[in-house]
């Protein structure tokens, strides 16, 4: 799994110079964990990217206050509705994980049953990858990167060089 | 679960203040849900209080260095509840479902037979051998089983761990430990 970058701070930096910073380095991750997400041959890659998701949500609630509050309501959501469409992918992929490894251990004489449950989370797996495909194109379209270090700028502008 | 709000944040202010009063609000939410989520048939207020350790463990993760060193155990114990209670969440969600699975393949089953039944004055057992999904309600059966029994094990598992958490005093030292600055560490130790 990707481990999310180490970040430093100082417990008398200002809240929103943090926010700025913190924002920036989390919204890069999540871009950097979207390639190949859709491939279900490789299913760490949709995990690395739902759990920057998470990170990047968890930080946007934690300095809200620090944004613009109309231009953040609609990063939020879509950040919320980009990762309920990865949870959508993952769900199923644990799952056949999970029952794999399950129709291992049990006596021959269940595994037709088991098969079948898995043959139900492929169908799921599919149904949630075109709901990934289509949530990725609607990020993309609406610039959502654009606007998250639009909201860090707005938290803190970056000083000339 | 929406969070809690947590008043008087402010942007201007130093990022230990501000992720003081947060930690203060999701620690009082997490702690809010027991004892309710200690009755094994309290799922939402379980569910709810996985994703209030979730909440915990991410701005101790970002921000324990603003506090003295207990704040950094203390979220690695939050993320071990939201672990373990993210897997109790797992068998939840699957036992409804694969109990749902189980009665489709009965109910595809039983209209199975009465169709090849035909006129019949009764049904013959035979025909069992015949259902489309005869092969597979053992496996069926044999999740829904071990489903429940790892929910009901990992519960317990649970229980265990909050009692260890609370007799070590988890929210007090937290409490003591987001009012510590690090430059400040001299101090609590002379207490």
């Amino acid at each position: 799994m990707a481990k999310a970058a180490e970040i430093a701070i100082a417990p008398d930096e200002p809240y929103r110079a943090a926010a700025a910073r913190i924002v920036r380095v989390r919204a890069r991750e999540l871009v950097e964990q979207a390639g190949g997400v859709l491939d279900v041959r490789d299913i760490e890659r949709v995990h690395d990217m739902r759990v920057a998701s998470r990170r990047l949500r968890a930080v946007l609630e934690i300095f809200a206050p620090c944004f613009p509050p109309q231009e953040f309501g609609g990063v939020l959501r879509d950040v919320k509705q980009l990762a309920d469409a990865l949870g959508e992918r993952r769900d199923p992929d644990v799952h056949i994980d999970a029952l794999t490894a399950f129709a291992l251990e049990v006596p021959p004489a269940a595994r037709p049953g088991v098969r079948r449950l898995v043959a139900e989370q492929r169908d799921r797996q599919a149904h949630g990858n075109e709901v990934l495909a289509a949530e990725l194109e609607r990020v993309e379209h609406r610039g959502l990167r654009e606007r998250l270090l639009a909201l860090a700028d707005a938290a803190d502008p970056p000083t000339a060089p | 679960m929406k969070a809690r709000a947590v008043a008087g944040l402010d942007p201007d202010g130093t990022l230990a203040d501000n992720a003081e009063r947060i930690v203060r609000v999701r620690l009082d939410e997490l702690c809010s849900f027991m004892p309710r989520a200690a009755d094994p048939a309290e799922v939402a207020a379980l569910h709810d209080m996985r994703i209030a350790a979730k909440r915990l463990r991410y701005i101790l993760e970002l921000t324990a260095p603003c506090f003295g060193p207990y704040a950094e155990k203390a979220g690695r114990q939050a993320k071990e509840v939201q672990d373990l209670v993210g897997e109790i969440h797992d068998c939840d969600v699957q036992i409804p479902e694969t109990e749902a699975f189980a009665a489709r393949l009965l109910a595809e089953d039983a209209e199975a037979l009465r169709a090849a039944a035909g006129d019949a004055p009764d049904l013959d057992p035979a025909l069992l051998r015949t259902a489309p999904h005869a092969r597979e309600h053992a496996g069926v059966a044999a999740l829904l089983t071990h489903l429940r029994a790892r929910r009901a094990l990992l519960f317990g598992r649970f229980l265990a761990l909050w009692d260890d958490l609370e007799r070590k005093g988890f929210r007090a030292r937290l409490e003591f430990a987001v009012a510590e600055r690090p430059g400040d560490l001299h101090i609590s130790q002379r207490r």
